[in-house]
C-alpha cells in the first residue's frame, strides 16, 4: 500500500469486514466460508450479517417429512451442492438444537413430534463400513420392506451412494434391491425405489440459481456502507463499487446477469453441473477479481492503491466472469471457469466486431457505433489505456511490432471482446452478441427450447439448417436439401465416409406419422430429433440435441466446421445414423413379402438408389435397377 | 494318440495351439474364412461333431474378377461414346485379363444391368465397401464386403497362366480353428443360428448385387476338413461365444456388428494364444495387458511396454517347454533304459511331434541320440516358430489396434478408440459404473488401466497408484469424447453403450 492513500484515507475503508468476508467466498486455494461447517464461526468474526440464499429444496424436504409420509429421505448432490446444509436445515426445522448438530457424532437421532425417530447421516462417506451397513440396512428396511420405526435421512454424493450399496451387495452376496433403482433414479431414468424420496440438489435449474445467488451478493445491505467511503468519492472510480453496480443492473433490468444466464443454461444442456458453492464463488469473484491483487481478490485496503496506479480497468467484470484475474491453472480447477470458458468468448469474435474494436476509434463510418458500444464506457471500455494500446498498434511504431506489444494488444482486444458480449444490445444487426461465442447458433438453440416450452412451431430457419446438416452427416456429401432427411448407407459399415446408397427417406416434417419432428426432451430438458420411418409406435429413433451437437450440426449445415470441434458429435451423430439404418433393416424385415411392389417386380430385381447431387447441390435419388435371376 | 497333421515337417505349435494360426491371416481374414466355413455348414452352424464338419469353400472368380481385375472401367465410363461401344470396349480388354476359369463369357451383365453406367456405379460402389481395395495386395486376395452368401469367396493364388491354387497365404486356416472353437463352446448352436439369421440372408439387397454380378456359384471341387484344434474345451472359447451373442445383440446394423466381431476375434484369438503359452511353459498366472491410455506424460508407458514384451516373450518359451515336455513323459524314462535308447526315443519322438520323418531331409537325424533329438527339434522348432507364429501377438495387437509405437520408441499396449468403441459395446449391457467397466474388464481380457486392477503392480511397487489413477481419468476423458461416458458428478459416471437397450438418454 503507498503512503498517498492511506495519508488520505486515515481510517480504514467502511465496507472493509464485508468484502473480506465476500473475498472469502471467492476462488482462493482454500475458500473455507464455502463449507458449512465453518460458515457460523466467520460469520461471528465479521460481524455481518450472512449471505442468504432461499431453499426451495429444503422447503419442500421439511414440508416432506412433516406431512408423515412413510419411508425414508435421500439428499444427493455433488461437492458444493449444499447437502450438509440442506441436512441441518432439516435439523433444526424439526427441532433439533445446534448443539446436537455440532457434536462429534456422525449418526444423528432426533424424536420427531408425532414419534418416530429420525437418523440423520450428513455425509454418508464418514461413516466406516460396518456404519454405513447398518445404516443402509435401515435404508432398507424403511423404503421396501415397510419398516415405519425410524426414518432414514441420509446425504451423499451420487458415486458415495451406489458405491456403498454395491459394496454392501457384495458383503451379502446380492444385488442390492436399491443399486440399480437409485442409479435410474439419479440418471433421469426411473422414479426413485420404494418409500425412499429422492432430493437431488444437482438438478435444480441452473439460471434461477444464478439470479439468486447474484442479487444475495450483489443487494446485500452491508454494501450500504459503501456510499460513505472516500475511495468513490470525488470522481474516483472504486473497482468494487463499479462491478457491484455493473451486477446490479438499471432498474431491474440486467443485460449481463441474463446473458450470463444464456450461457449458464446452455453449460446445463452440455452436461455442466455448477454447484451453488461455485456460483458464490462466481459472484464473489466477479466483484472482487483483480490480477494484481493478492491471490487475484482485491480487498479494500488494494482499492487506493489501483487507483492511484491507474489499473482499474484490469478488475473489469467482463473478465472476471470467466476467471481472466486468476492463473489459469487455478482458474481450472473450478466447474464454473471450466464450463464458461468452453463458450471461448475472448478468443472468438466476427470480422464485424474486430473491426469495429480495432477500426472504430479513427474510421469516420464506425464513429457513430463505436461512440455508442465501447467509447461510452470510460471504465472497461475505450480507455485511455486502450486507446493508446490501440494508437501504437495502428501506427506501427517500431515497438508495436515486437511480439510482447503484440501481445498485449491482443490481450486488450480479447478483454475488449469479452466486454462486447456482455454489453451488446439485443438484435444489434451488425454485431450478433453469439457471434462473440463458440456456440454461434447458442440464441437459436435456446430459442428453440423456449418455443418447445410454450408449445409453438419451431423456427423454419432452425429446422432447415437441422435438416441440411443432417443429410451431409448421413451422405457425407455437400448437399443442402431441406425437405427430406435421406437415410444412406455406403454397402458395408455405418462409418464409411461417405455414404451413396439410399436407405430411406423421410421427410423433414412430421406427416402422418412419418418423418422428422423436433421436441422437447422432458427428462433432459433438451430439444431432439425424432424420426420416424413408419407410423406407428416404436418406429422412430430419437436424438437429443444438446448445444453442441445443435451446433454441430448447424455448423455442417453451414459449411464450415472449425478443426477444435471434438470428434464427440460426429461418434454421436454416427451411432444415431446406424441406429436409423437399424430400424430401416427391421422394418423391411417385418414388410410382408411383395406389399407395396409390383407383383414379380421384387423376384426379377432389384433397386439401388443411388445419391446423386445436381447442379444447385441439391441431392436426389436415382434409382438404378439390377435384373437379378429369381 | 495325438492326431496327425498333415503337410507339415514336424507338429509342435500344432500342438499348443492347433492347426493352424497365422500372423498374415489378420482378424478379418479370419472371420471372412470362418464365415466360409459356416456357409457350408448352415444347415447344423456351430454345431455338431467337429471331427465331421467339411467344407467346401466358394470361389466366385467372376466376381472378385469384376472388382478388383477390372481397372477399365472407370476410364470407359467416362468416355464419350454410345453404351453400347462402351460395353464392347470393356468386354474386349476386360476378356484380354481374365483367367479363363469361368469368366469367358461375361455377356450376361448385359442382361443384369440396364446401362454402362449403372454397372460401373454398381461396381464402385461394391469397391468403396471391399476390404483393403486400395491396397496393393495381388487382386486375388482382396475381398467383397461379407452381404450375405453369395459374397464369400477363398483367398487364392492365381498366376498368369491361369493356374489357381489355395496357398494358405491369407487363408491360413485360422478361420477354420475359430470355427472349431466357437462350435466347441456351450453356447456355439445358439451363436451359429444367430448368425446364419443375420448374415446369411440372400435375400438382402446388397447380396443379390453381388449375386447379378457372380451368377451361380463357383465351388472348389472336394469337400475339406478342418483343423485340428487341440483343446475339446477352453474358457476362451465360451468367453468369445458370449461377446459375440452379446454383440449381435446390440441394436445396429449387422454389417455394423461385423466391425466389433472382427475385433473381438482378434482380442480373444490373441488371449488365446497368450493363455495356451503360458499354460504349456507352466506358467499359472493369468494373462496381464497393462494399457496405456496415450496422453502426453504418463508413468504408464514403461510398464504397458514390459507387460508387451513380456507377453511377446511367452509363445517361445512354450515351444520350447512344449518339446522338453517329452523328457517328463513316463516312456522318456523306459526307453532311456531300454536295450535301444536311441530307437526308441526316435519312436517316441515321432509319436509326439511327426518328428524326424523318413525322408531325405532328415536322414542326417536318424542317428542322433534322444536328448540331441530333443535340441535339434527345439532349435529347428524356435527358427519356424519365428518365422510367423511367433509374430502373432505384434501384428495381431497392432492390427485390432491394442499396441502402438505412437510416441514412444518401442511397442506398448496403448489402444485406440475403435478398439475402445468395441469394448464398450461387448461389454455394456445398458450401461455400467465406470469402475464396474475396468474390473470387467480385467475379468474377461486380463487389461489392466487402472489402480484397483493393477493393485499388485502397485503393491509390487512398479508404478505408483497415482500414474494408475491417472491412466483411469484418461480413459473416461476419452471415452467421454466418443461418446460413450456419462458424467454424473464428480464422483461417478457411467460407461453406456449407444447401441444397448437403454442407450440414449
Amino acid at each position: 500500500m503507498n503512503g498517498l492513500a492511506s495519508m488520505e484515507l486515515g481510517s480504514a475503508p467502511p465496507s472493509g469486514a464485508w468484502v473480506r468476508f465476500l473475498r472469502s467466498y471467492g476462488p482462493t486455494p482454500n475458500n473455507l466460508n464455502l463449507f458449512d461447517e465453518y460458515i457460523t464461526g466467520a460469520l461471528n468474526r465479521a460481524k455481518v450479517s450472512p449471505i442468504t440464499l432461499s431453499s426451495p429444496q429444503l422447503d419442500k424436504i421439511v414440508a416432506h417429512v412433516n406431512s408423515g409420509a412413510p419411508g425414508s429421505l435421500l439428499i444427493a448432490g455433488t461437492a458444493g451442492d449444499g447437502k450438509t446444509y440442506h441436512c441441518r436445515g432439516l435439523w433444526s426445522a424439526l427441532g433439533g438444537t445446534a448443539a446436537g448438530w455440532a457434536d462429534a457424532s456422525v449418526v444423528k437421532e432426533l424424536i420427531l413430534s408425532d414419534g418416530r425417530v429420525a437418523v440423520f447421516v450428513k455425509d454418508l462417506s464418514e461413516l466406516r463400513d460396518e456404519q454405513s451397513d447398518e445404516a443402509l440396512m435401515m435404508l432398507e428396511r424403511s423404503t421396501l420392506d415397510g419398516d415405519d420405526s425410524k426414518i432414514m435421512v441420509i446425504a451423499a454424493n451420487h458415486g458415495q451412494m451406489l458405491e456403498r450399496l454395491r459394496d454392501l451387495g457384495l458383503r451379502q452376496g446380492r444385488e442390492h434391491p436399491l443399486r440399480k433403482p437409485l442409479q435410474d433414479a439419479f440418471l433421469l431414468a426411473g422414479d426413485s425405489p420404494g418409500r425412499l424420496a429422492l432430493f437431488d440438489l444437482s438438478r435444480i435449474a441452473h439460471r434461477d440459481s444464478l439470479i439468486e445467488v447474484v442479487r444475495a451478493v450483489s443487494e446485500h445491505k452491508e454494501w450500504d456502507n459503501c456510499s460513505s467511503c472516500p475511495l468513490q468519492a470525488n470522481g474516483r472510480v472504486c473497482p468494487i463499487s463499479e462491478n457491484r453496480r455493473r451486477l446490479l443492473g438499471v432498474d431491474g433490468e440486467n443485460a449481463f446477469v441474463r446473458r450470463l444466464g444464456d450461457l449458464v443454461d446452455i453449460a446445463r444442456l452440455n452436461g455442466w453441473h455448477l454447484p451453488v458453492r461455485d456460483l458464490l464463488a462466481l459472484a464473489s469473484n466477479m466483484i472482487l477479481g483483480h490480477p494484481l491483487a493478492k491471490e487475484g481478490l482485491m480487498a479494500c485496503t488494494d482499492v487506493a492503491r489501483i487507483q492511484a496506479d491507474e489499473a482499474g480497468e484490469l478488475a473489469s467484470i467482463y473478465g472476471n466472469v470467466f476467471g481472466a484475474n486468476l492463473p489459469s491453472r487455478r482458474a481450472m480447477e473450478r466447474p464454473v471457469f471450466k464450463a464458461l470458458a468452453s463458450f471461448g468468448i475472448g478468443e472468438e469474435s466476427s470480422s464485424g466486431a474486430d473491426g469495429l474494436l480495432v477500426y472504430g476509434h479513427d474510421d469516420f463510418k464506425l464513429a457513430e457505433s463505436f461512440a455508442r458500444l465501447v467509447a461510452s464506457d470510460p471504465v472497461y471500455g475505450a480507455t485511455p489505456g486502450y486507446l493508446s494500446a490501440l494508437q501504437r498498434y495502428l501506427e506501427g511504431e517500431e515497438s508495436a511490432r515486437l511480439e510482447s506489444e503484440t501481445d498485449e494488444f491482443m490481450t486488450r482486444l480479447e478483454s475488449q471482446r469479452r466486454r462486447l458480449f456482455f454489453t451488446l444490445p439485443d438484435g444489434e444487426p451488425f454485431y450478433p452478441f453469439w457471434e462473440m461465442t463458440a456456440f454461434r447458433f447458442g440464441g437459436d438453440y435456446l430459442e428453440t427450447i423456449r418455443a418447445l416450452t410454450e408449445r409453438k412451431a419451431v423456427s423454419e430457419s432452425v429446422r432447415s439448417k437441422l435438416v441440411r446438416g443432417l443429410n451431409r452427416v448421413m451422405t457425407g456429401l455437400l448437399i443442402e436439401n431441406t425437405d427430406n432427411i435421406f437415410v444412406a448407407s455406403s454397402g458395408g459399415f455405418t462409418q464409411s465416409r461417405v455414404s451413396v446408397l439410399c436407405d430411406t427417406e423421410a421427410p423433414a416434417k412430421r406427416d402422418r406419422g412419418v418423418g422428422m419432428m423436433v421436441r422437447l426432451d422432458k427428462q433432459t430438458d433438451r430439444a431432439a430429433l425424432d424420426i420416424a420411418l413408419a407410423a406407428g409406435p416404436g418406429n422412430s429413433i430419437v436424438f437429443t440435441l444438446s448445444p453442441i451437437r445443435f451446433e454441430f450440426l448447424c455448423r455442417v449445415a453451414m459449411g464450415a466446421l472449425p478443426g477444435s470441434f471434438s470428434n464427440e458429435c460426429l461418434e454421436d451423430m454416427l451411432a444415431f445414423k446406424a441406429k436409423l439404418l437399424r430400424k430401416a433393416e427391421m422394418l423391411r424385415d417385418l414388410r410382408p413379402e411383395g406389399e407395396d411392389d409390383e407383383i414379380g417386380f421384387e423376384d426379377n430385381s432389384i433397386k439401388l438408389r443411388f445419391i446423386e447431387i445436381e447442379q444447385h447441390g441439391l441431392g436426389f435419388s436415382r434409382p438404378v435397377t439390377v435384373r437379378v435371376s429369381a | 494318440m495325438r492326431k496327425k497333421i498333415s503337410n507339415v515337417d514336424f507338429a509342435v505349435d500344432e500342438h499348443i495351439w492347433g492347426h493352424r494360426l497365422y500372423d498374415e491371416q489378420l482378424p478379418h481374414l479370419t472371420v471372412l474364412e470362418f464365415l466360409g466355413v459356416l456357409g457350408s455348414n448352415t444347415n447344423a452352424p456351430l454345431a455338431g461333431p467337429s471331427d465331421q464338419i467339411r467344407y467346401r469353400p466358394q470361389r466366385q472368380i467372376r466376381l472378385r474378377g469384376l472388382l478388383f481385375n477390372n481397372p477399365f472401367v472407370e476410364s470407359i465410363r467416362e468416355r464419350q461414346v454410345s453404351d453400347e461401344e462402351k460395353w464392347r470396349e470393356w468386354t474386349e480388354r476386360f476378356s484380354e485379363d481374365s483367367t479363363k476359369l469361368g469368366d469367358q463369357d461375361m455377356g450376361y451383365l448385359r442382361d443384369v444391368f440396364a446401362s454402362f453406367d449403372d454397372f460401373a456405379k454398381a461396381i464402385e460402389l461394391l469397391r468403396s465397401s471391399a476390404f483393403e481395395a486400395r491396397s496393393n495386395k495381388r487382386w486375388s486376395s482382396k475381398f467383397v464386403f461379407p452381404f450375405g452368401p453369395d459374397a464369400l469367396y477363398e483367398d487364392l493364388r492365381i498366376d498368369a497362366k491361369g493356374g489357381v491354387s489355395n496357398d494358405r497365404r491369407f487363408f491360413a486356416r485360422t478361420g477354420e480353428l475359430l470355427y472349431l472353437m466357437l462350435s466347441r463352446a456351450s453356447r456355439g448352436p445358439e451363436l451359429g443360428a444367430k448368425l446364419v439369421e443375420r448374415l446369411f440372408d440372400p435375400s438382402k439387397t446388397m447380396n443379390r448385387l453381388v449375386r447379378a454380378m457372380q451368377g451361380e456359384a463357383q465351388l472348389v471341387e472336394g469337400a475339406r476338413e478342418i483343423g485340428p484344434l487341440p483343446y475339446e474345451r477352453h474358457p476362451r472359447f465360451d468367453r468369445m461365444c458370449d461377446d459375440w451373442l452379446a454383440i449381435l445383440s446390440r441394436d445396429m446394423p449387422v454389417y455394423d456388428a461385423l466391425e466389433h466381431l472382427i475385433a473381438n476375434a482378434g482380442l480373444n484369438l490373441l488371449l488365446y494364444f497368450l493363455e495356451c503359452a503360458k499354460t504349456v511353459a507352466g506358467d499359472a498366472d493369468p494373462v496381464e495387458i497393462v494399457c496405456e491410455i496415450v496422453a502426453q506424460r504418463t508413468k504408464v508407458r514403461a510398464l504397458s511396454g514390459d507387460s508387451y514384451h513380456a507377453n511377446q516373450a511367452l509363445s517361445v518359451r512354450a515351444i520350447r517347454a512344449e518339446v522338453e515336455s517329452v523328457k517328463l513323459d513316463p516312456r522318456w524314462d523306459s526307453a532311456m533304459q531300454s536295450g535301444n535308447p536311441q530307437g526308441e526315443c526316435l519312436d517316441l519322438m515321432r509319436e509326439m511331434f511327426q518328428w524326424p520323418t523318413n525322408d531325405k531331409d532328415d536322414e542326417e537325424y536318424l542317428n542322433l541320440p534322444g536328448e540331441e533329438l530333443v535340441s535339434k527339434l527345439i532349435e529347428k522348432a524356435e527358427s519356424r516358430h519365428e518365422q510367423h507364429v511367433g509374430k502373432i501377438h505384434s501384428t495381431w495387437s497392432k492390427s485390432i489396434g491394442l499396441s502402438s509405437r505412437r510416441l514412444a520408441r518401442r511397442n506398448r499396449y496403448a489402444p485406440n478408440d475403435r478398439l475402445l468403441k468395441t469394448l464398450v459395446i461387448t461389454i455394456v449391457d445398458g450401461r455400467m459404473q465406470f469402475d464396474e467397466f475396468l474390473s470387467e474388464a480385467k475379468k474377461r481380457y486380463g487389461i489392466v488401466i487402472g489402480d484397483v486392477e493393477g493393485a499388485r503392480l502397485v503393491l509390487n511397487k512398479k508404478v505408483d497408484q497415482e500414474a494408475l489413477s491417472d491412466n483411469v481419468r484418461n480413459l473416461e476423458t476419452r471415452l467421454v469424447g466418443l461418446g460413450l461416458v456419462r458424467r454424473l458428478s464428480d464422483s461417478c459416471s457411467f460407461v453406456e453403450n449407444p447401441f444397448g437397450s437403454k442407450g440414449e438418454e
